[in-house]
């Protein structure tokens, strides 16, 4: 952990003039242009097609749903999420690309709602992932929806919206509380140390003793093996 | 021409085509939103969608062939654009012929299938099969008509076609002259599109967007880019054909949008084909069309 401090971090300073203005571009079409990946675990998921339909029109805001985690920046979680579940969820949000953004939709997310005393509901999202914005509610209307989405383009628009680089900063607190759910095994194909790194995103949270269990079971990502049918006879000894 | 001339030209042509391609994508969404009874994307929407795709922080490349199969797909119609004649500039259109165009036309396909192939991602798979497919099932009608086209006219350089049509005002259209080449090219002209019911590889709710599953930022924003030009190419391409291309800018722009639009609002009241279906109803009614096209012609 010590190594990793000394590192020196470069400062990019901008001596273009005209940088800021390029940053503000890019900030507002970040903030007007938002697909959507949404994870529908529960009964939120119904207040969703009217507000993507002809009554609210979600896209008027530039806001459309995407179908793979690759293409999205939003992953929209609306409902309760069982310890599976929550597994998919982390799966799901290491792929997408940065920068992206969290919604909790009804209080199942914010504080495990109605599930609160169930033995296989993850309670607090918040603990796994960083959520940049929940929307309480059992369920909330499509009106509330949308103001919370808008209320995310505004932070987004005045940058305020960079959780996502909490979870490469604080890595080991995220991944404490998963492995502390789905044991010391647990392991993403998505490296985020690895990650983090590439991106000088490496902060005083990143490596701890979780990081340390995560390394030593490690397995490395190996590629797929690409070829036209499968043996499938059994492997003999 | 001087050289100077022409360089100014190869990149003027692939720039306008991007800008009315975007607008072409705004018209395209706008359609499909009254249809729906929606209020539809603001103006800049595309313009905002295709600067997030490429300000994302995190790039995923999936290796070399995936940037390359990108790059493929751009290039390949960036460099159908410089065949394609515009008013006031002709590029290369002259030297290179409409066979040519047809080629370069197809390199955007065979690019996405090279591209998307590193990824090994099955829906990925599935999608580029079948969009390989559909260029099999929509081209065969393509090129009935445009032999047809380049016989009647005598020749097949672009600009000579165009000048012919333009000859003798409305009556000598490509489509007044051979008004049934001019629907079988229509209906290939839509199955080109990809959009429903010929939507077979994007198909997002079942092989979640087929070729695009693994594009994320700066390669899903090529793919937009590679949207304006696509809807672009082809539109102008039947402009071109049948429509006398344009004197003027103003009726230029006018043309295609409106040629665009046909196939766009028939899109968006339809759900889609599966892909034997598609194969049988290309061989069967554009290409049985063309034929009949053709015997008038000849």
């Amino acid at each position: 952990m010590n190594s990793i401090n000394k590192i020196p971090v470069i400062e990019e300073k901008r001596t273009n003039p005209l940088a800021r203005v390029f940053d503000e571009f890019v900030r507002f079409c970040r903030s007007r242009s938002l697909f959507i990946l949404h994870y529908c675990t529960g009964c939120g998921a119904i207040e969703l097609p009217p507000a993507m339909t002809s009554r609210f029109d979600m896209e008027r805001l530039g806001i459309q749903p995407m179908v793979s985690p690759r293409q999205a920046d939003i992953l929209l979680i609306t409902g309760y999420v069982s310890i599976k579940t929550l597994k998919r969820v982390i799966l799901t949000y290491e792929q997408m690309g940065s920068p992206k953004y969290v919604i909790g939709i009804c209080s199942c997310t914010v504080n495990g709602g109605m599930y609160w005393q169930s033995y296989a509901t993850a309670k607090k999202l918040d603990e796994y992932m960083p959520v940049d914005l929940y929307i309480a509610g059992c369920m909330p209307r499509p009106e509330a929806v949308l103001a919370g989405l808008q209320k995310l383009m505004d932070r987004i628009h005045s940058g305020e919206a960079n959780s996502w680089e909490d979870y490469f900063r604080n890595y080991d607190y995220y991944l404490g509380n998963q492995q502390k759910l789905f044991g010391e095994n647990w392991q993403t194909p998505t490296d985020i140390i690895t990650e983090a790194k590439h991106y000088d995103l490496i902060g005083e949270g990143t490596l701890g003793k979780h990081t340390q269990i995560l390394e030593q079971h490690q397995k490395p990502l190996e590629a797929l093996d690409m070829r036209l049918g499968h043996d499938l006879k059994e492997p003999t000894e | 021409m001087a050289p100077m001339e022409l360089i100014i030209e190869l990149i003027l042509m692939p720039l306008v085509a991007f800008v009315v391609g975007m607008m072409m994508v705004l018209m395209m969404r706008r359609i499909a939103a009254k249809l729906q009874r929606r209020i539809g994307p603001p103006f800049f929407q595309p313009l905002y969608d295709i600067v997030k795709l490429h300000s994302k922080r995190t790039q995923v490349s999936h290796g070399l062939i995936h940037d390359i199969g990108i790059v493929m797909a751009m290039g390949g119609y960036i460099a159908a654009e410089t065949l394609l004649p515009v008013p006031g500039m002709t590029g290369i259109a002259e030297k290179g012929g409409i066979i040519t165009l047809l080629y370069l036309m197809m390199i955007p396909s065979l690019g996405l299938a090279l591209g998307v192939g590193q990824c090994a991602n099955p829906n990925g798979s599935i999608g580029i099969a079948r969009a390989l497919t559909a260029m099999l099932a929509y081209d065969i009608p393509l090129v009935i008509v445009i032999f047809g086209v380049a016989y009647a006219a005598g020749t097949t350089n672009l600009v000579d076609i165009i000048a012919v049509q333009q000859a003798g005002g409305f009556e000598t259209w490509g489509a007044v002259q051979m008004p049934v080449l001019a629907i079988a090219g229509l209906i290939a002209m839509h199955a080109s599109l990809g959009k429903q019911p010929f939507e077979i590889y994007i198909a997002p709710a079942e092989i979640a967007t087929g070729p695009m599953v693994e594009m994320s930022g700066k390669y899903l924003g090529g793919l937009f880019v590679m949207q304006c030009f696509q809807l672009y190419t082809t539109s102008v391409l039947y402009v071109s054909l049948f429509l006398g291309g344009g004197t003027t800018w103003f009726d230029f722009l006018l043309k295609s949008f409106l040629v665009l639009a046909i196939p766009v609002s028939i899109a968006y009241l339809f759900p889609r084909y599966r892909t034997e279906d598609l194969l049988r109803l290309m061989w069967k009614w554009p290409v049985m069309l063309g034929l009949i096209g053709v015997a008038f012609v000849l």
